[in-house]
C-alpha cells in the first residue's frame, strides 16, 4: 500500500503568554507560599484537553516555560475567518458559519465555558467550510483573566456590559457572534481605523440605542445592504445584538432556530474526506506526541518566530531590592507583553520519519496471525529509556496498544503480554487500569466526596506536601482532585482508615489520569487489595509486622551477607521500610521513577514489592556493609538517588527465581484456598520473626524436583541411618551435629565441594528438627537462597505420587 | 419551584418519589453567581442525596437529581448574570459610571499589556550591543576582543599608576618641604605660613589628581566609544561570513585559582522525592579577590567572563556593606576602575544612580493607605517586623511635610543594591547587601533576621535573572575578629547553611533559573582548623550525592 506523497500541512500551532507574577512575598491562607500563576493555569487548562468536538480545535498540550511563561499547543489549520472574509462571502456561507459557531458555543456552554475572545481571527475554516473555534479556552484557563496581566478579547467584538465588568455570561459571546456575522453580511469591517478608546466609546454609546445592527449599518453606509438581508436572519442578528443581555438568545435557542433548521443540510458539519496521509487518520494527540519524539520542540519553534526573545538577563537585573518588597530596576522589557501571534508547528520531520511505515503498522490487526503486529521486534533489546524516546518504536507501540485498549476487556490477556515487554508512556494510565482489571461503571459519581469527615484535616495537611515538584499535582486543580480521590477512597472503605501515605499512593494514578478521576479512583481501588491488602486497617500492626519479617527473610534468602550485617547492628526493617511498602515506594521516589517501577509491579503479584525493597538494599550494599547503625539511619532518612533501571532489573530477576511459597504471607487476598502441602496458617508471626530463613512448601519442593532439579539442592539433615532408609533423589546428607556450627565456615561440615554444589541453587534444608539452626548457619556462611522445608521431611511421605527413594 | 431568597441565593427544591412511592422533596440554597470552580455540581448533588434515604442512592436517584439541578442552576445563573449585566448597563445609561474613565482604563490596559497596541519601542542600544557582543564573543573574534580589551586596560592602568607615582613623588617632595618649614617654625616661619603651605600643597595635589581624573574619564569615554563602535562594525562582517551559533549557557568553570586559598567542593541533592543536583563550594578568600580586576596579567584575560556576560548563566557575589548610603566596598570600586567598563556605566556612575533611586524611593515612600496595607501584608507573613539595627523609622518618619534627605536616604538591613560588571574576575553581578552588624561584637541572629531575609531575596532575584553561580559570605562577615569564637562561627555557619538550603529547595518552585553552584565564602583570615570544621558541616547540612560507580553488570 502506498501513501500519496503530498506535502503534509501543519495541523498544530502554539501560542504563548506570560502569567502574572505574584507581588513580593505573599503567602496563601494556609501559610504556604502561593502557587505560581503559570501552574494554576496549567492545572485549569487540563480540562480543555478533553473537549473533542467537530467545531472546536482540540487542545493538546500546555507547557510551562521559564519565568512564568505558558505555551499552549492546539489543533490549528485551514484559514481564519479574518483572511477568508477579505473576499465577499455569499449569504448561505455566512449563515453556515453563523450556525456552526452556534454549535461550538452550545458545546462550550454544556461544559460551563464561555469564550470571551470570540473574533474572526479565532474562527477557522477548513476546505469544506467547516468552522472550528480556536483559542476559546484562554478565558477559562486564566480564570477570567485573573492569572494574566493582559486583557482578554478583541475590543471590536466586545459587548458593552463586558466593559463595565460583567463576566462569565455566554450572552456576551452571543454579542460577539452577532458582530462577526453582521460584519460578514454587511461585507465591511467595522471601525477599521479607530483607536481602542474610540471603539470602546462607540460600543458603550450603544447603551442608548434600540437597534444596534441598523445603527452600525447606517454608520458604515451599508443601509442598503442591511435592508437586503433576509428578514428572519436580520431579526436574529438584531436579537443577538440587543443591548439587554436577557433579550439575546442562548446558544440552545439559536441552535434550533428556524433560520437554520429550514436548510440544516447546507449548514451542518460536512464530514471531510478521509485524509490520504495515513498519519492524519491517527488521533491528533498521538500525532503531537510523536511530533515531540521526532525532535519537535515547541519552545524552539516559538523562538524561531521571535515569540520567545532571549534578551540578555543581565540587562534586566534590578538596581535596588528592599525587604519591604520594593524593587527598582530597568523598565519591563516589551518581550514580556502579550503577543497573540500563532505559530504553526511543522510536521515535515515527523512525516518523513513515518511516511514509509506500512498501513499495517498504522492499523495493526491483532486477531489475524497471518498479519503479525510485531513491528519493532528487534528493538526490545535496547534499554528502556532509549525505547521510550524512539519515535518509530513508540509509534508501533502506541498504535498497537490503542487498538488493544479498544478491545478491552476481551484483549486483557494480550495487553498483559504486550505490557510485559514495556508500556508506552503515552498510554500508561489506561494500560495500568487494564492490568488492574478496572472496568468503569460510573460508580465513582455516587460516592460521597464532600461531606466533611474527621480525616479531612490530615488530608488537607498532606496534600500540599505530596509530590509538589510536579506541576499538575501542585496546581490548585490537582489539589482538589487529589482531595476528592482520597475522600472517595475513605468513604468507599468504611473498614479502613486514612493512613498518611495514601496521598503518595494516589498521586501516580492521578498524575496519569488527571482528566479521568474515575479511572484514577478505580485503579487505586483495585491496586490496594492487590498489593496492600489490610494495610489500611486501623490496627495494621499484625500485617505490617508479617510483611517486614518476610522482608527480612527474603533479604537473607537473596543477600545473606547483608542480612547478617543488618541483623548484627540491629538495623531492622521497621526503622526504614514501612513508608516504602505502605506507599509502594511512591513516597520515596519521584514520579518518573515510580512509573517504571510500577510498570513491572503491575505485572507481578503481591510479593513483588518485597524484591524491590531488596533491590534497593542491594544497590546500597557497599555503603550499608561499611556503616553502623547511626550511619544507616542517616542514609535512609533521605534515601539517596537510586538507579531505577537496575533496581527494576534486579527485582524482576529475584521475583522470577524465588519459589512462590518462599514469599508466602498469610495476609494477602487469596483466590485459591491453601492445602496441606502449602504453607499452612499455623506458621505464625512469631515463627517468622524467629526464623532467619523462609520456609518452602512441599508443593513448590515437588515441582522444583520435577521440573527444575538443577536449580535446587536439597540438604538432608537427618542421620545417615534415616537417610539410607528413605531419601529424596539427588539430595545430600549432612547429618546435623551442633558442634560443627560454632564457626560460620562451610568446610566445617566436612562435605567435599559443598560450596560448588550450593552455588546458584535454591538450598532446601530438610529435617524434622534443627533445620532452622542449620539454615541460619548457612546464611552466616554467606550461602544464598537458603530455605527450609515446611513441616519437615515427614510431609514428603504423604505426597502423591511418591517422590522418595527407599531402600 | 423556587423563590428568590435574599439577594444572591435561590432555593432549589427537588421533588421525587421515594422507594415507597411517596412524594418527597429536598431543598438546598444555591449562591449566585454559581461558581462552577469551587462549588461543583457533584458536591451539591451529594449534599442533597445525603438528605434523602440512603436507599435512593442505590435507586440511581443521583442521575435525575443531577440533571434537574444542572438545568435549574443553568437557568437561574443565566437569569442572575443577565440581571447583573442589565443593572450595569442601566447604571451606564443613568450616567452613574464615569464612562470616560472606563474607556481610558481599557485603553491603558490594552496598550500596556498587548504588543499589538503598545507603543513599540525598538530594541535599545544596550540590547543591540549585547546581542552583537554575544554573537562576536562566541566566534573566532574572541581572541581579538580580549586582546583589544587588554590593551585598553593597560592604558588605563598605566595612567593610574602614573598618577599614583606622581602623587607619591609630590607627596614626598611636599613632605620634605613641610618638614623643613616646620623645623624653621618660630624661626623664620609663622604658623600662618605653614597653614598657607598646607593649603597650597593640598590644592596642588588636588590639581594633579583632578587632571588625571579628567584624563582618565576622557580616556575611558574615548575607549568605550571606540570599543563599542568596533564591536558593532565587526558583527556585520561576522554575520556575512558565518552564522555562528551562540551557545546559550556557559557552564565552564569561572574559577581561576589565583592564590592558594582553602576550598572544598561537594555535589549535593536537594528535594525529598525529585532530587535536584547542585554544586557547593566552600572556600576562604578575601571577597575582593572574587572581584579582582581583569587584564592585570595574562591568566586573567576575562575569557570566561566575556563568554558568560550576556548568557543565562551569570555569576554573582554577595558583598556585605554598612548602611551608610549606597556605599560599596572601596577596593571593589578601585578594582572596577582599573579598566574601562565597556558594557555598563562606570561603577561610580552606577552607584550615583542608585543613590538617586534610593532618594526618590524614600520621597515617594510617604505612607499612603495602600502602601501601609501592603506593608502589613508583608508583616503578616513575618517578613518585616523584626527590630532592625539602625532602623530609626526612616522609611515612615516623613509622614508630614517634605522629607529631609538625611533621614530617608538610608537603606535598611536586608535591603540590597546591585552593580553590574564586565571587568571583574569572578562576578558579573555584585549584590551589595546591607548589614550593620558591629565589627567587634558578634551577635546572635535567627532565621527571621533581616540579613537572612535579604539573602533569600538575593536568591530569588538570582533565580529570576539567571544568576546561576552565587557566592555568599557564610558567616555574614568578611573579616575575622577576636570575639568570633569557634562556637559562634559554627552556630552562624549552620544557620546560613540551613537557610541557604531552605531557600534553594524553595527556589525550585519559583520557576526561574536553577542555582547550579553556591559558593560559601569564609573570611580570608580564617584558621585552617576552623575552615576544616566548617567545611565538615557542609555534608551534614546538605545531602551529598552518592558517587556514581561504574560496575560491570555482567559480574
Amino acid at each position: 500500500m502506498h501513501q500519496s506523497k503530498s506535502k503534509p500541512e501543519s495541523r498544530l500551532a502554539a501560542i504563548t503568554f506570560f502569567a502574572k507574577t505574584h507581588p513580593g512575598d505573599v503567602c496563601g491562607s494556609n501559610g504556604l507560599p502561593l502557587t505560581p500563576n503559570s501552574i494554576a493555569i496549567l492545572g485549569r487548562a487540563q480540562k480543555l484537553k478533553e473537549l473533542k468536538h467537530p467545531h472546536l480545535c482540540q487542545y493538546l498540550d500546555f507547557v510551562r516555560g521559564k519565568h512564568e511563561r505558558t505555551i499552549v499547543v492546539s489543533e490549528y489549520f485551514g484559514t481564519t475567518l479574518q483572511d477568508k472574509s477579505r473576499s465577499v462571502l455569499i449569504e448561505p456561507l455566512v449563515v453556515r458559519i453563523f450556525y456552526q459557531i452556534v454549535c461550538a458555543l452550545k458545546a462550550l456552554t454544556e461544559h460551563n465555558l464561555v469564550v470571551h475572545n470570540l473574533e474572526p481571527k479565532h474562527v477557522l475554516l477548513d476546505d469544506c467550510d467547516n468552522v472550528k473555534l480556536f483559542n476559546y479556552g484562554l478565558y477559562h484557563m486564566t480564570r477570567c483573566g485573573d492569572y494574566v496581566p493582559f486583557p482578554i478579547g478583541n475590543v471590536r467584538y466586545m459587548s458593552p456590559e463586558r466593559f463595565l465588568g460583567s463576566k462569565n455570561n455566554i450572552k456576551s459571546d452571543i454579542w460577539s457572534l452577532g458582530m462577526i456575522v453582521a460584519e460578514l453580511l454587511l461585507q465591511t469591517k467595522f471601525w477599521p481605523n479607530l483607536k481602542i478608546s474610540n471603539i470602546a466609546r462607540k460600543i458603550l454609546s450603544f447603551c442608548q440605542t434600540n437597534n444596534v445592527f441598523e445603527r452600525i449599518a447606517r454608520e458604515h453606509n451599508c443601509l442598503e445592504r442591511y435592508e437586503q438581508i433576509n428578514g428572519e436572519l436580520r431579526i436574529l442578528i438584531e436579537n443577538c445584538l440587543s443591548v439587554t443581555p436577557a433579550k439575546r438568545p442562548l446558544p440552545t435557542d439559536l441552535f434550533t432556530h428556524e433560520v437554520f433548521s429550514k436548510d440544516i443540510e447546507a449548514y451542518a458539519y460536512t464530514e471531510p474526506p478521509k485524509p490520504t496521509i495515513l498519519l492524519y487518520r491517527c488521533p491528533l494527540e498521538q500525532i503531537y506526541y510523536w511530533w515531540q519524539l521526532a525532535g519537535g520542540d515547541v519552545q524552539g519553534e516559538l523562538k524561531k518566530e521571535g515569540l520567545i526573545r532571549s534578551e540578555a538577563p543581565i540587562l534586566a537585573i534590578p538596581q535596588l531590592v528592599c525587604l519591604n518588597g520594593k524593587i527598582v530596576g530597568p523598565k519591563r522589557s516589551q518581550s514580556y507583553l502579550m503577543d497573540d501571534r500563532v505559530v504553526p508547528l511543522k510536521l515535515n520531520n515527523l512525516y518523513e520519519k513515518l511516511c514509509n511505515q506500512p498501513a499495517m503498522a498504522y492499523f495493526p490487526l491483532i486477531h489475524s496471525p497471518k498479519f503479525p503486529h510485531n513491528f519493532g521486534a528487534g528493538m526490545e533489546q535496547l534499554p528502556l529509556v532509549i525505547r521510550e524516546r524512539d519515535i518509530e518504536y513508540q509509534f508501533y507501540r502506541v498504535r498497537l496498544f490503542s487498538r488493544l485498549l479498544k478491545g478491552y476487556p476481551y484483549t486483557s490477556e494480550m495487553i498483559r503480554k504486550e505490557a510485559a515487554k514495556d508500556i508506552p508512556p503515552y498510554l500508561r494510565g489506561p494500560i495500568w487500569s487494564c492490568l488492574l482489571d478496572v472496568i468503569p461503571i460510573g460508580s465513582y459519581g455516587k460516592i460521597d466526596k464532600f461531606t466533611p469527615t474527621s480525616t479531612d484535616r490530615q488530608i488537607e495537611v498532606d496534600i500540599p506536601r505530596c509530590h509538589q515538584y510536579d506541576e499538575l499535582l501542585s496546581s490548585p486543580e490537582g489539589h482538589c482532585k487529589l482531595k476528592r480521590l482520597l475522600k472517595a477512597w475513605v468513604t468507599a472503605h468504611p473498614q479502613y482508615v486514612y493512613w498518611q501515605g495514601l496521598d503518595s499512593l494516589t498521586a501516580p494514578f492521578l498524575y496519569l489520569n488527571f482528566n479521568n478521576e474515575e479511572l484514577a479512583f478505580l485503579s487505586l481501588y483495585k491496586f490496594i487489595p492487590k498489593y496492600l491488602q489490610w494495610f489500611f486497617l486501623k490496627d495494621n500492626s499484625a500485617i505490617i509486622k508479617e510483611y517486614l519479617s518476610k522482608f527480612s527473610q527474603l533479604t537473607a534468602f537473596h543477600e545473606p551477607l547483608l542480612a547478617k550485617h543488618l541483623a548484627s547492628i540491629n538495623f531492622i526493617p521497621e526503622l526504614f521500610a514501612i513508608p516504602w511498602f505502605l506507599t509502594m515506594f511512591s513516597h520515596v521516589f519521584p514520579l518518573h521513577k515510580i512509573m517504571h517501577l510500577w510498570d513491572k509491579l503491575m505485572l507481578g503479584d503481591s510479593s513483588y514489592p518485597l524484591y524491590i525493597g531488596i533491590a534497593i538494599l542491594k544497590q546500597l550494599k557497599n555503603t550499608l556493609l561499611a556503616s553502623g547503625f547511626n550511619e544507616c539511619i542517616l542514609l535512609f532518612s533521605d534515601l539517596p538517588d537510586i538507579v531505577m533501571e537496575s533496581c527494576v532489573f534486579e527485582s524482576q530477576k529475584m521475583y522470577e527465581c524465588t519459589p512462590k511459597s518462599v514469599s508466602h504471607r498469610f495476609h494477602v487476598l487469596r483466590e485459591t484456598p491453601l492445602t496441606e502441602f502449602d504453607l499452612t496458617p499455623d506458621v505464625t508471626l512469631s515463627h517468622l520473626q524467629a526464623e532467619m530463613c523462609p520456609r518452602i512448601s512441599a508443593n513448590d519442593f515437588t515441582s522444583l524436583l520435577h521440573y527444575a532439579p538443577t536449580d535446587m539442592c536439597a540438604l538432608d539433615l537427618r542421620s545417615a541411618v534415616e537417610f539410607s532408609h528413605v531419601r529424596v533423589p539427588h539430595s545430600i546428607n549432612v547429618p546435623f551435629v551442633a558442634a560443627q556450627l560454632a564457626e560460620p565456615r562451610l568446610d566445617a561440615l566436612g562435605v567435599s565441594q559443598l560450596v560448588e554444589m550450593l552455588q546458584g541453587r535454591i538450598v532446601i534444608c530438610m529435617s524434622n528438627k534443627h533445620e532452622h539452626e542449620f539454615s541460619k548457619f548457612l546464611v552466616e556462611c554467606g550461602v544464598q537462597r537458603v530455605c527450609v522445608l515446611h513441616k519437615g521431611f515427614n510431609i514428603l511421605h504423604t505426597i502423591e505420587p511418591n517422590i522418595l527413594i527407599s531402600n | 419551584m423556587e423563590k428568590l431568597n435574599g439577594k444572591n441565593q435561590v432555593d432549589f427544591i427537588y421533588n421525587y418519589k421515594n422507594y415507597n412511592d411517596e412524594d418527597s422533596s429536598v431543598r438546598i440554597g444555591i449562591e449566585l453567581p454559581f461558581d462552577a470552580e469551587n462549588e461543583c455540581l457533584d458536591e451539591l448533588v451529594t449534599r442533597l442525596l445525603n438528605d434523602m434515604d440512603p436507599m435512593q442512592r442505590y435507586l440511581d436517584e443521583n442521575i435525575s437529581l443531577k440533571a434537574a439541578l444542572r438545568q435549574f442552576i443553568q437557568e437561574e445563573n443565566q437569569k442572575f448574570l443577565d440581571n447583573f449585566a442589565e443593572q450595569l448597563l442601566e447604571q451606564a445609561r443613568q450616567n452613574e459610571f464615569d464612562l470616560e474613565a472606563v474607556i481610558r482604563k481599557t485603553e491603558r490596559h490594552y496598550k500596556d499589556e498587548i504588543i499589538q497596541f503598545a507603543d513599540r519601542v525598538g530594541p535599545s542600544d544596550e540590547d543591540i550591543f549585547a546581542q552583537s557582543f554575544h554573537r562576536l564573543v562566541h566566534s573566532s573574534s574572541l581572541e581579538e576582543i580580549l586582546k583589544r580589551e587588554g590593551a585598553y586596560a593597560k592604558v588605563i592602568s598605566d595612567i593610574t599608576t602614573q598618577m599614583d607615582r606622581e602623587v607619591e613623588t609630590l607627596n614626598s617632595a611636599q613632605q620634605q618641604e613641610m618638614d623643613s618649614k616646620i623645623k624653621q617654625l618660630d624661626i623664620t616661619t609663622t604658623p600662618d605660613d605653614i597653614n598657607n603651605l598646607l593649603a597650597q600643597q593640598y590644592s596642588t595635589q588636588n590639581y594633579i589628581r583632578q587632571r588625571y581624573e579628567s584624563e582618565l574619564q576622557a580616556k575611558r569615554g574615548h575607549q568605550r566609544n571606540e570599543y563599542r563602535n568596533w564591536i558593532t562594525s565587526q558583527v556585520g562582517k561576522i554575520f556575512e561570513s558565518s552564522p555562528a551559533t551562540t551557545p546559550l549557557g556557559n557552564r565552564s568553570s569561572m574559577f581561576i585559582s589565583q592564590q592558594p586559598s582553602m576550598e572544598e567542593s561537594f555535589t549535593i541533592h536537594l528535594g525529598s522525592q525529585l532530587k535536584h543536583m547542585h554544586n557547593i563550594r566552600i572556600l576562604s578568600a578575601d571577597v575582593t579577590d572574587l572581584c579582582s580586576p581583569l587584564h592585570v596579567d595574562e591568566s586573567l584575560n576575562g575569557l570566561n567572563m566575556a563568554l558568560g556576560l550576556y548568557s543565562s548563566s551569570l555569576c554573582g557575589v554577595v558583598v556585605l556593606t554598612p548602611s551608610i548610603q549606597a556605599q560599596a566596598n572601596k577596593s571593589i570600586i578601585k578594582n572596577a576602575n582599573m579598566s574601562t567598563e565597556f558594557h555598563f556605566d562606570q561603577i561610580d556612575d552606577q552607584l550615583e544612580k542608585i543613590e538617586k533611586q534610593i532618594f526618590t524611593l524614600s520621597v515617594n515612600d510617604s505612607p499612603t493607605p495602600s502602601m501601609q496595607s501592603y506593608n502589613s501584608a508583608t508583616n503578616g507573613s513575618g517578613v518585616g517586623d523584626i527590630s532592625m539595627p539602625n532602623n530609626n523609622g526612616s522609611g515612615t518618619s516623613s509622614s508630614g511635610g517634605s522629607p529631609t534627605k538625611t533621614a530617608t536616604t538610608k537603606l535598611k538591613t536586608g535591603d540590597f543594591f546591585i552593580t553590574k560588571h564586565s571587568n571583574l574576575s569572578q562576578s558579573h553581578v555584585i549584590f551589595h547587601l546591607i548589614s550593620d552588624e558591629p565589627i567587634n561584637s558578634p551577635s546572635e541572629i535567627n532565621s527571621r533576621h533581616p540579613v537572612i531575609l535579604g539573602l533569600r531575596n538575593i536568591l530569588k532575584t538570582a533565580s529570576r535573572h539567571d544568576v546561576t553561580t552565587l557566592t555568599i559570605p557564610a558567616l555574614l562577615r568578611h573579616e575575622m575578629s577576636e570575639d568570633m569564637t569557634v562556637q559562634w562561627c559554627m552556630r552562624r555557619a549552620e544557620l546560613v547553611f540551613k537557610c541557604a538550603k531552605g531557600f534553594m529547595i524553595e527556589s525550585a518552585s519559583w520557576g526561574g533559573a536553577e542555582l547550579s553552584t553556591l559558593q560559601l565564602l569564609l573570611p580570608h583570615d580564617i584558621s585552617e582548623e576552623l575552615f576544616t570544621t566548617l567545611a565538615g558541616m557542609v555534608p551534614n547540612v546538605f545531602r551529598v550525592a552518592n558517587p556514581k560507580i561504574l560496575v560491570d553488570s555482567n559480574k
